[in-house]
Order: C-alpha cells, then sequence, then structure tokens
C-alpha cells in the first residue's frame, strides 16, 4: 500500500516488522474462526476424515467392480432410444414455453423499461426469483404429485425452471441497452408495445437468441433427470434400474446421458459462436455506418 | 453500370433465399412443437388422473394448509444444507485448482495433452447434473452428507475451474517474467505472480458459485445425502403436503440468506 517513495515521503519512518498490529491480528483471528468453522462442519455432518485419503481408489473400486462393463446393448433398444427423443422433446416444449412465458416477464422486471415500477417489477422480480430459488427437481416432485405421473409435469417442471433461468438472464440484458431510442420513440408518442417492438427489440435480438440457445441447453440438461421422479423420458429408466441394482445398466444410461448433454453441449456452443460472430459482424456494420 | 444491376439482381436473390429460409425455419419450429405436443400432451398425459380443473385446484390446496409444526425440526437439516453447500464449494475450489492449471493455455504445463484433459474435464463437470453426480456418489461411498459434498464440489469444479483458467489467461505477464527472472521456481511463480492477479476473480466466482451450491445442497437429500432434501422427502413420503410447503419456504429462506450473504460479501471484495 505505503510504496517507499524518496520525493515526497513526509510521513515518520515506520519501522519494518513482519507482523502489523492491528490488521494481522484481525487476519488471523479470520483465519482460525474459518478453520474452527471447518471443523465444526466436518464434524457436525459426520465426515470420517479418513475416509477421505481412500476414498478415489474405493470410488474406482466400486465403478470397476460393479459398473464397468456397461450394458450398451440395453441403451441400444428401440425402448430407451423412443425414450431419448422423448426427453429431447420434452426439453424443447418446456424451453419454449418457458421462454414465452419469461419474455414479458423480463420485459416488467427490468427496471428502465418495466410498465409499472411500483406493481409489475417487483411482482415480475419475485415470480422470476422464486421459480429460480426452486430447484427444477422439487417442481417436478410438486408436478408429479398434483398432475401424475407422465412427461406433462416434467414440461410443467422445466418450464418453470426456464422462466427462472432465462428471465433473469433478459431482464439482465434488457437493463444495458442504450436507452436512446427508448427516449426517442417515447417523445415521439410511442405506446410501451410500440417502444418495446422498435426500440428495446432491436437492441437485444442476438444476445436474447444466445440466451434461449443455452436456455434449451441447460434445459436438456435437466430434462435427462427430470425422470428420476416419475416425470418420463430417460429418467424414468435411469430410477427403474438404480432401484433394481442393475448396475452395468445403471451404468450405461448415465454415460447416454453423458454423451448425450455434451453432444447438446457441443451444438449450442457451436451455435452461439457462431452467432457471436454473426454479432459482431452486425457490430462492425453498424459503427461501419456511424463513422 | 451492369456491375451495378447485376450487384442489384444479387442482393435481390439473397434476401428472397434469406426469406424462404426463414419460413423454412419456421414451418420446422412448428412442425416440431406440434409433433412435441401431440407425443406429449395428446399421446402421453392420462388425463383421468389430472382431472379436472377443480380437483387441480383441490390437490394444489392441500399444499396451503400450511403445517408450521414442523419448523422446531428444521434447524438441524437447514444447518446442515448450509454446511454441505460451504464445504462441497471449498473441496470443488480444491479440486478445480489443478484442473485450472492444466486448462490455461499460458501455464499449462502440456500444451497436446493436459490442456484439451483440463478443458475436457471442465465441460464434463457442468455437462452431469447435479442429480447425476449424487447417484454416483451415493453408491460410491453410502449414504450420508459425504456423497452431497462430494457431487456438489465436482458440479462446481467446471464453472469456477472455467473462470480461473480464463483469468489466469487474461493476466499481465510481466509479473511472472519478473520473477522467473530473479530466479523463482514454478510454485513461486504462481504464488507470487499469477495469484495476486486473480485473486478477487476467484473468490467472485467462488461467492457466485456457493450461492447456487446451497440451492444445489437442498436436493441432495432426494437421493439419500442428508439435508432439507431428506426432510422434503420424509413429508412427501408421509403425504404430509402441508409440511411440505414449510420445508420449501425454509429452502426458499435459506436461498434469500445465502443470495443477502454473497451480496454483501461481494461488495466488500470488489
Amino acid at each position: 500500500m505505503n510504496a517507499y517513495n524518496p520525493i515526497q515521503s513526509k510521513a515518520p519512518a515506520r519501522e519494518w516488522s513482519r507482523y502489523r498490529f492491528p490488521r494481522d491480528l484481525f487476519r488471523f483471528t479470520a483465519l482460525l474462526v474459518c478453520l474452527m468453522g471447518l471443523m465444526f462442519a466436518v464434524d457436525f455432518l459426520g465426515i470420517d476424515l479418513a475416509r477421505l485419503l481412500t476414498l478415489f481408489g474405493r470410488v474406482g473400486e466400486v465403478l470397476s467392480e460393479r459398473y464397468f462393463p456397461p450394458d450398451v446393448d440395453y441403451v441400444m433398444q428401440g425402448d430407451y432410444l423412443a425414450s431419448v427423443v422423448e426427453t429431447v422433446q420434452m426439453a424443447y416444449l418446456g424451453a419454449l414455453i418457458g421462454m414465452l412465458i419469461a419474455a414479458p416477464l423480463a420485459w416488467f422486471a427490468s427496471w428502465n423499461v418495466t410498465l409499472s415500477r411500483r406493481v409489475l417489477y417487483p411482482l415480475a422480480r419475485l415470480f422470476i426469483m422464486a421459480s429460480r430459488s426452486v430447484h427444477e427437481m422439487i417442481w417436478t416432485i410438486l408436478f408429479v404429485t398434483v398432475l401424475g405421473f407422465g412427461m406433462l409435469p416434467g414440461v410443467c417442471a422445466l418450464v418453470m425452471f426456464c422462466i427462472g433461468f432465462a428471465g433473469k438472464l433478459f431482464a439482465e440484458e434488457i437493463e444495458v441497452i442504450d436507452m436512446g431510442p427508448v427516449e426517442a420513440m417515447r417523445s415521439a408518442g410511442a405506446n410501451p408495445l410500440q417502444t418495446f417492438c422498435y426500440a428495446v427489440w432491436p437492441q437485444i435480438q442476438t444476445a436474447w437468441t444466445g440466451i434461449a440457445i443455452y436456455t434449451w441447453d441447460v434445459a436438456f440438461r435437466a430434462a435427462t433427470v427430470v425422470g428420476f421422479f416419475g416425470a418420463g423420458g430417460m429418467g424414468w429408466y435411469l430410477k427403474r434400474n438404480v432401484q433394481q441394482l442393475e448396475t452395468e445398466r445403471v451404468a450405461a444410461i448415465l454415460l447416454s446421458i453423458v454423451v448425450l448433454v455434451v453432444i447438446s453441449e457441443l451444438i449450442s456452443a457451436w451455435a452461439r459462436h457462431r452467432l457471436n460472430r454473426k454479432r459482431d459482424a452486425n457490430r462492425i456494420a453498424i459503427e461501419a455506418e456511424a463513422a | 453500370m451492369t456491375h451495378l444491376v447485376s450487384l442489384q439482381a444479387e442482393l435481390e436473390r439473397s434476401r428472397r433465399r434469406r426469406q424462404w429460409v426463414q419460413l423454412l425455419m419456421l414451418a420446422l419450429v412448428l412442425v416440431t412443437v406440434l409433433g412435441s405436443i401431440q407425443v406429449i400432451i395428446i399421446e402421453d398425459t392420462d388425463w383421468d388422473r389430472v382431472g379436472t380443473f377443480g380437483q387441480i385446484m383441490e390437490s394444489v390446496g392441500r399444499f396451503m394448509a400450511l403445517d408450521w409444526s414442523l419448523i422446531p425440526h428444521l434447524g438441524i437439516p437447514m444447518l446442515e444444507t448450509f454446511l454441505m453447500a460451504c464445504l462441497g464449494t471449498l473441496l470443488g475450489l480444491f479440486f478445480s485448482l489443478p484442473v485450472a492449471w492444466f486448462g490455461a493455455l499460458n501455464v499449462t504445463p502440456s500444451k497436446r495433452i493436459l490442456y484439451p484433459f483440463g478443458r475436457f474435464l471442465m465441460t464434463l463437470s457442468r455437462s452431469i447434473h447435479e442429480m447425476v453426480w449424487a447417484l454416483i456418489f451415493v453408491a460410491a461411498v453410502g449414504l450420508g452428507a459425504l456423497p452431497g459434498i462430494l457431487a456438489i464440489a465436482m458440479r462446481s469444479v467446471g464453472f469456477i475451474s472455467k473462470i480461473t483458467a480464463e483469468a489466469i489467461e487474461n493476466i499481465d505477464p510481466k509479473p511472472v517474467e519478473a520473477i522467473r527472472a530473479v530466479g523463482g521456481n514454478n510454485f513461486q511463480v504462481m504464488y507470487y505472480g499469477i495469484l495476486p492477479q486473480i485473486k478477487t476473480v476467484v473468490l467472485g466466482t467462488i461467492i457466485f458459485e456457493w450461492d447456487i451450491n446451497i440451492r444445489r445442497s437442498a436436493i441432495m437429500g432426494l437421493v439419500g445425502a442428508g439435508g432439507l432434501g431428506l426432510t422434503f422427502f420424509r413429508q412427501m413420503a408421509m403425504y404430509n403436503y402441508g409440511g411440505v410447503t414449510v420445508v420449501i419456504l425454509a429452502i426458499l429462506s435459506l436461498i434469500l440468506l445465502g443470495e443477502i450473504l454473497s451480496h454483501y460479501t461481494r461488495k466488500a471484495i470488489v
């Protein structure tokens, strides 16, 4: 902090010491408190630290003994592959409906263009936050309880998840726009919908498309496991085999989930990359026009 | 002149082609949406089970009869969930340091082998849902808080190490060179050259991830890893829907607490 500076060093010379009295006391106390908290946590949760040391050996052993030859034939059957298609459809529909609901909510939940700061803004914020805070698995269980087994509760859970996920990102994107066009539209007497369509939408279009792709990707990841609590798709097969202790089939299903999710992630990364390039090109075009 | 005319024709053609592509995309979206609706809502759903609107409202209403008697039993699971998130984040940080080291292009020990490996680990960790990680660890180390912590840690590795690796790639190389020039070894380069530059970014990321991890640790109990998820699961198994709502409220309040805490700590750091 106080670098030695020969030109303007008017402060009295301080005796150098490795420890500085109040600051280091606070630091060591904080460290001590953190370590005590750690000890308390380990003790409270009943974690046997000795087991941690041999943990990876044991994980490897269990995986190699019980899970090792994954039953690939099982995941290649028609039934399972049909469930994969169902999962994709579930994620697709859930993400689509979720984003259709999230878009107006995000509009209401962004401070700069919201319709009413008193009523709609806090309501929309609260709704987005609540659907984001409850984990998608809990949504699934709740919807399964209310609507019964099947893919419909899965879609509903994904809708809630996407409202929370996409709504927050959408709103953040609206809040950083350039307010110039919005003010211009307003002063020309445009109504809020016109302002949104012609002043806000062109500015957020590409960003929202990127978020939409990302949301689909995340929704697919969630859709692979919502079936675990009775909402159809691949998760249902996972649940059944976990309960029947068919560990080799479980291994195959987990592997198939990982492979599919990585594929979807690669596709979404590629699409977002292309979009960003286009976005940059757009930005360059706009800048060239302005110059 | 002919050049201009041909350019105009070219533009016209490309515009028409783009319109066609857009129309085709729209048709594709419509067809797939209708197909999904057909499969999911018409064929797969047992509408007799769902019942009428009134019946749905009735089962929702059962969740609304809150069971406040559960509150004294919520303190310990809440603390468990909270501590699980803390330990999971800490362990995730511990695991993500080597991954970030491998996956940052300017410090990686080998660009051919370890760099792609580190990147692969990052994708893998983020791709697998926390439920799947929890299932793997419950199978491997048994019930209790430990599989939950491990699952959270594994899930956090991807995000923390990705941001850390990016921060390492963006550092100012001069301090590193200076330390190398005066004869510092690799560890000294990392500790004195890299760490001070990435400290704030990493701390901010950890706090962000910790906030998310509270949400995740609240569901770990669903597959046998303790905390509020287990209470939730028990209430569900007892068909005590009022209690379920109370547990959800407890989760929400815990998340709210985490959000407030993370907001202020991030402010204090930056």
